[in-house]
């Protein structure tokens, strides 16, 4: 298929306008049209990833409106770039996507009965928002799909209740501010290279020699700290949780393992792409302090993470110190800590999505996220608790799980930098993950109270009736989304080599140092 | 906490004014942006490629187009948005009482409005048609379009300009301007250009290729304008009546 690429926004675009139409003929046309939309979305992604590693120098260039390159000068028109990074990337995203539609059917009707036109329609945008931010190829088209994906971000935290609507508005001013600080960037960059286009930019300042000039320098700081802001790092997370808490279910589900995770992707694609390798790292002082910070936000993340007591919550600072770790990995300047924070966001897109669709069937169930309701829950629904546990074993880095493998290359690039204060916020961090989940491990399998006092009558008592730990599973349309992202965890975890050899040849074109002296 | 406050901005502003001491010449042909291919192309190439005279309007619309649809998706979004908050947060919520205003319309300001509204309406359409040659286009008459009837809401009540553009009907209007703008864009990649190719509708309309970017740029500005007419009138209702729909300032 020629225009896969193009698909892959076409079909959640129109999908949304005829989901939001759908309130006129029959409301339950929002859910199939939703998820048939995305399944096409997903094919189209799945096309595109075949087509650019078919591709001779491994991309896909897609000229919109027409202004091809041989005719044209580049930057006239808007440009898609679809290298391997950004077609595993959104593959991740569009299957994200399809697991959470499928998913959402039961909560979308619970928790905002007769809005769910509106619901779906700003759901596909999200996707198309996300989707398209990971294909650009233009600095200010990716501020405009940076703004559909927080604005239809804001909308589906916020249709949840009064709370939620709150913690929105704080999420609102840091998101515009952040948003506007990248805008200030790219007009910095404008005056200065006078393209937009992100291959254009990186060619203008290798031919002009820009590197030292105060007004990158300056675009580049903007830019950084903008989407600093829009990832939750540690000093500007403060939205991150209140948000993702309050949010309805199947938001969180859909944005937790997504929004920061791209934003991410952005910063990646600014280092490499638009500012190049040697401005980024070796004619800032980022290099120097970065890893610094990312020890800070990471220790205070998992303390913080330490001190909840109820699931989401503990979730959403768990988000805090995985976008840490990525963020390190990109900046202790390493070939390898680029490939573990390439391979962290795909691995960490899908365990977060195991966790969330894990406990919105808690939710759904027990009615609590809190410890203190989740006593018993594994003679209940044991498939859920695997899934879901199966996420938090990957979050933890167990093997063969994929979190296991880009932990290991993270840590194999602290090694070889030489970025030991990395290494040890690192397994520090990984022994906060193991208490964290090896509490609610306990919380769900043994009869033990806040103080440690035994409930049950001895061995295999839960101190339960009958009813309460009776084999209650979820509604199956709830348990294969996750089932299904468990067994993705695994399968990316076993298969890990396939996709760490597509992030290889994708960093084969810069030239990163590898920290290992060749005789 | 103002001071605190105040730091981060006296470093911004002064890192700000630190990145100016490096700005390009006014002016100056030799700046990397003067000698950049883009602009000279936009300033030389507009007319050749679209037959727009124009030059603002080709790069909004066709150039960047890809960027103009999603300004309008965004608009759509904010619509939904408000609607999706508002709809019905404040059902059983006491009005606040200082919103009530028992006044019967001031006959002045009816008269007046009477008078204003024809002919802000056919401006909005001269606005958007005439984007090509002057400036204007979708946004602009859109707006121009929506303000008529905020106004018609602001000196009668909302129901009368309810009963003129029914709030039921606005998300309908605002997609299908949505629908148009990709659905441009959709025929012309079906024809077998790439997405928003407008060039390619040459096959199916009796014009040249040029032509044909002229006049779809027509066809997408109109999709802009019902999508802000609407959707500024959507906001107008819901955020002066918290969602109720009812009454309103």
């Amino acid at each position: 298929m020629e225009n896969a690429i193009a698909w892959i926004f076409i079909f959640p675009l129109f999908g949304s306008v005829f989901v939001a139409l759908s309130r006129y003929v029959n409301i339950k046309l929002a859910y199939p049209i939703s998820v048939l939309s995305m399944a096409g979305a997903f094919w189209a992604g799945v096309e595109t990833l075949r087509q650019a590693m078919a591709s001779p120098n491994h991309e896909i260039s897609y000229l919109l409106g027409g202004w091809t390159l041989d005719l044209f000068p580049r930057g006239v028109g808007i440009e898609f770039r679809a290298d391997l990074l950004a077609s595993l990337i959104v593959l991740i995203v569009l299957g994200v996507g399809l697991i959470v539609t499928v998913y959402s059917k039961i909560h979308v009707e619970k928790e905002t009965p007769n809005k769910e036109a509106i619901y779906y329609s700003l759901m596909l945008l999200q996707i198309t928002g996300l989707a398209g931010i990971c294909l650009t190829g233009d600095a200010f088209n990716l501020y405009v799909l940076i703004e559909v994906a927080a604005l239809t971000g804001y909308g589906l935290i916020a249709i949840g209740s009064n709370r939620a609507a709150a913690a929105t508005f704080n999420y609102l001013i840091l998101g515009t501010i952040g948003a506007s600080l990248y805008l200030l960037g790219v007009g910095y960059l404008y005056i200065k290279t006078g393209t937009l286009n992100m291959v254009g930019i990186q060619e203008v300042i290798e031919a002009n020699g820009l590197t030292d000039s105060a007004t990158m320098q300056v675009a580049f700081v903007l830019i950084g700290v903008g989407i600093l802001i829009k990832m939750a790092f540690f000093p500007f997370h403060a939205w991150l949780p209140n948000a993702y808490c309050n949010a309805p279910t199947t938001t969180s589900c859909l944005l937790a393992p997504l929004v920061t995770k791209v934003m991410i992707y952005v910063m990646i694609r600014m280092v490499l792409t638009v500012f190049g390798v040697e401005f980024s790292f070796e004619s800032t002082i980022w290099v120097s302090w970065m890893p610094w910070l990312v020890v800070i936000a990471i220790i205070c993340a998992a303390f913080l993470a330490l001190s909840q007591r109820e699931i989401k919550r503990m979730l959403a600072y768990l988000i805090v110190a995985e976008v840490g770790y990525m963020v390190g990995g990109v900046w202790i300047y390493n070939y390898y800590g680029l490939i573990g924070s390439i391979f962290h966001i795909i691995s960490d897109a899908c365990m977060t999505l195991c966790l969330f669709l894990g406990t919105g069937i808690i939710l759904h169930k027990c009615k609590t996220t809190h410890f203190d309701g989740i006593r018993g829950l594994f003679s209940k629904m044991p498939f859920t608790m695997i899934g879901f546990f199966v996420g938090g074993f990957s979050i933890i880095g167990l093997p063969p799980t994929c979190g296991f493998f880009s932990k290991w290359y993270l840590i194999t690039g602290g090694m070889v930098s030489g970025h030991w204060e990395y290494l040890v916020v690192l397994m520090f961090s990984t022994m906060v993950m193991v208490i964290l989940f090896f509490r609610l491990i306990e919380r769900i399998h043994l009869a033990v109270d806040e103080s440690g006092k035994n409930l049950g009558k001895g061995h295999g008592d839960l101190g339960l009736s009958r009813e309460q730990t009776r084999f209650d599973e979820a509604p199956l349309i709830m348990l294969i989304p996750l089932l299904v992202a468990a067994a993705t965890v695994i399968v990316i975890g076993i298969y890990n080599q396939e996709v760490v050899n597509q992030i290889e040849t994708f960093l084969q074109a810069y030239d990163l140092p590898t920290g290992v002296e060749y005789e | 906490m103002k001071f605190f406050s105040l730091i981060p901005v006296i470093v911004i502003g002064g890192l700000l004014l630190w990145a100016g001491q490096d700005f390009p010449k006014w002016g100056d042909v030799e700046s990397p942006a003067s000698k950049s291919p883009v602009s000279s192309h936009f300033i030389a190439n507009t007319g050749v490629d679209t037959e727009v005279p124009n030059m603002v309007t080709a790069v909004l619309a066709d150039y960047r187009g890809f960027d103009t649809m999603f300004e309008t998706v965004v608009v759509f979004i904010a619509g939904m948005a408000v609607i999706a908050i508002l709809r019905g947060s404040s059902v059983g919520r006491p009005r606040r009482k200082d919103h009530e205003v028992e006044a019967e319309p001031d006959l002045i300001v009816t008269n007046t409005v009477r008078l204003i509204v024809p002919v802000l309406q056919i401006f909005a359409f001269y606005v958007l048609a005439h984007g090509h040659v002057s400036p204007g286009g979708g946004f602009q008459g859109g707006v121009v379009m929506g303000a008529s009837f905020i106004l018609i809401a602001l000196s009668w009540d909302l129901e009368k300009a309810m009963s003129r553009f029914p709030i039921e009907r606005c998300l309908f209007v605002a997609a299908m301007g949505i629908v148009l703008y990709g659905g441009i864009g959709l025929l012309s990649m079906m024809l077998g250009g790439e997405f928003l190719d407008y060039a390619e509708l040459d096959k199916i309309l009796p014009v040249s290729r040029e032509m044909a970017r002229y006049h779809a740029m027509l066809g997408v500005e109109i999709g802009v304008g019902f999508t802000v007419a609407s959707i500024m009138f959507v906001l107008y209702a819901n955020l002066a009546s918290e969602g109720r729909l009812k009454q309103g300032l």
